[in-house]
This record gives C-alpha cells, sequence and structure tokens, in this order.
C-alpha cells in the first residue's frame, strides 16, 4: 500500500481552515455592517 | 385614530432586518457536529483502500464539495432566472450569496482534486477535460463577483450579474457528462452513475454522512451570507437617506 497519508492530511486541513475562514469571514463582515448600521442610525436625529 | 411624524426622516427602502443576538445560527452548530463527524468517521472508522492508499479518503471531501458548488451555482441560475422575469431584488440577493459560496466550494474542490491528484496521477494538474471545465466554472463566478462589485447602480448590477449566472451555469451539466463526452484521466462515477454505487458499505456510509454535512453547512454558510447582503441593503438604502 502506497504511503501517502500527508496529501489526504493536507487536504483535511485545507478543507477545515477553507471553510473556517469564510465562516469567520461573514461574521466579521456581518458585524462590521451592523456597527456603521448603528452609527448611521444614531447619527439621525429625530426632533 | 391618526400618528402624527414630527421629523422628516425617510425610511429606508430596505427595512432592518431582524437580529439574531449573535450571529450564529443553529445551522452552523449543526453543520460544525456533522463536519466533525465525518472527519471523525473518515479519519478513524473508515478503511483504507489497497491500491490508493490513504490518499483515496480525500475523495469523502472532494466530490462533496463539488456536488455543493453545483447546488450553488444551480440555486444562482434560478434565483436569477426569478430575477429577470420578476424584477425581485430578494431574488438577486440569493443569487449573489449562493455565488459567492458556490465559489468558496469550487476552490476547495480544485484544491482537493490536486491534492489527490499528484499521489495517484503524479501531477498536481493536468489539461483534462472535467478540471479545465471546473476551473472555468470558477473562473467565471469569480468575474460575476467582480462584475457585481464593479457596478454601482443595483438594478443593473442585478440584471448583468443574472445573465452571467445563468450562462455560467450551463457548463454544470457539460462538467458532469464530460468524463463521458472526452478520453479524460479524471475517474469516471463512482456513485453519481445510472448502476448502483461501486463502493463498499462502510465507504459509501462514509460518503453519504460527508455528503450531508457539506450540504448542512452550504445552508449555513448560504444564510450567513444571505443575512449580509440583507444588512448590507439596508445600510446603503439607509446612507442613500
Amino acid at each position: 500500500m502506497p504511503h501517502n497519508a500527508g496529501y489526504y492530511h493536507a487536504a483535511y486541513i485545507i478543507v477545515a481552515v477553507v471553510y473556517g475562514a469564510y465562516a469567520l469571514s461573514l461574521w466579521l463582515r456581518l458585524r462590521a455592517v451592523r456597527r456603521k448600521h448603528d452609527q448611521g442610525s444614531n447619527g439621525v436625529r429625530v426632533d | 385614530m391618526t400618528t402624527q411624524f414630527t421629523s422628516d426622516v425617510r425610511a429606508p427602502a430596505v427595512a432592518s432586518p431582524q437580529r439574531t443576538r449573535s450571529g450564529i445560527s443553529w445551522w452552523f452548530i449543526v453543520a460544525v457536529i456533522a463536519v466533525a463527524a465525518t472527519y471523525i468517521r473518515a479519519i478513524y472508522f473508515t478503511p483504507l483502500e489497497a491500491i490508493q492508499g490513504p490518499a483515496q479518503k480525500i475523495y469523502y471531501v472532494h466530490p462533496t464539495s463539488a456536488w455543493v458548488a453545483f447546488l450553488a451555482f444551480g440555486i444562482v441560475a434560478l434565483a436569477s432566472i426569478g430575477y429577470l422575469w420578476l424584477k425581485d431584488l430578494k431574488l438577486d440577493r440569493v443569487a449573489e450569496s449562493a455565488a459567492e459560496v458556490g465559489v468558496v466550494f469550487t476552490s476547495v474542490t480544485l484544491v482537493t482534486g490536486s491534492l489527490w491528484g499528484k499521489p495517484i496521477w503524479g501531477t498536481w494538474w493536468t489539461w483534462d477535460a472535467r478540471l479545465t471545465l471546473t476551473l472555468f466554472l470558477w473562473f467565471i463566478y469569480v468575474g460575476y463577483l467582480v462584475l457585481r462589485g464593479a457596478i454601482e447602480d443595483r438594478e443593473m448590477r442585478a440584471r448583468y450579474s443574472a445573465v452571467l449566472g445563468i450562462l455560467g451555469a450551463l457548463l454544470i451539466p457539460f462538467i458532469h457528462l464530460s468524463v463521458y463526452l472526452f478520453r479524460t484521466l479524471h475517474p469516471m462515477p463512482i456513485i453519481g452513475k445510472p448502476s448502483r454505487p461501486s463502493l463498499p458499505n462502510e465507504m459509501l456510509e462514509t460518503f453519504a454522512l460527508a455528503f450531508v454535512s457539506f450540504t448542512i453547512l452550504f445552508i449555513a454558510l448560504f444564510r450567513a451570507r444571505y443575512r449580509l447582503a440583507i444588512e448590507r441593503d439596508a445600510l446603503d438604502a439607509q446612507e442613500r437617506g
């Protein structure tokens, strides 16, 4: 049997890192948009 | 009863969406558990294939990612057709969200395929029909996202990208059938074929688990991306006044 476990270990790590990083990017972008939205809302004066 | 408004502040065109407290949905929690279960089963409880060795285990993450990418681009096409017909910006947001998630899954498909190709074929890449068409699909949807970023006008952006989104998805049947239509190095389907799957039951069960868990992960990511699109549109509407 060939000894090529390194390739599948690399693949599994890359899969976890890419999907994890993308999920994190979504969360960070959402947080940034919400912060801007809140700043905008607070800046509007309703007399 | 009448209500008098003392302010001239106009309501935004897109209502601010309801927010979850943390932004983390139950879909994410289920997806993380399902993907972790897939990893544990694939690594510790699935036998090694005798000829390919451990590299065969890439199979549990490679075609499953490809399936999700095709699902995502299929959604892009359907939502784009719907947008051109109904002019509903919700459908444009669906297409945009599915396209971005689809590009991520296609990237993973290309990288994991390359990691399988090196030990089995002896090369990281070959200009085989299926590989080349998949790379082309990736470029089309990266182009789709670039196009969206380049057009300011909301309606024009939705219309142009809908056309590209539909055209890109036409490649999907060709990619699936490419192994039949051309002489390719890429293996024939083991599961997605008219006859019975040619995998032992233990491997088939692991593949089924991976298939379900990656689909759940797609739903979680798609929902999160769609929520971002809604809130970004609400912010744009607020900034426009």
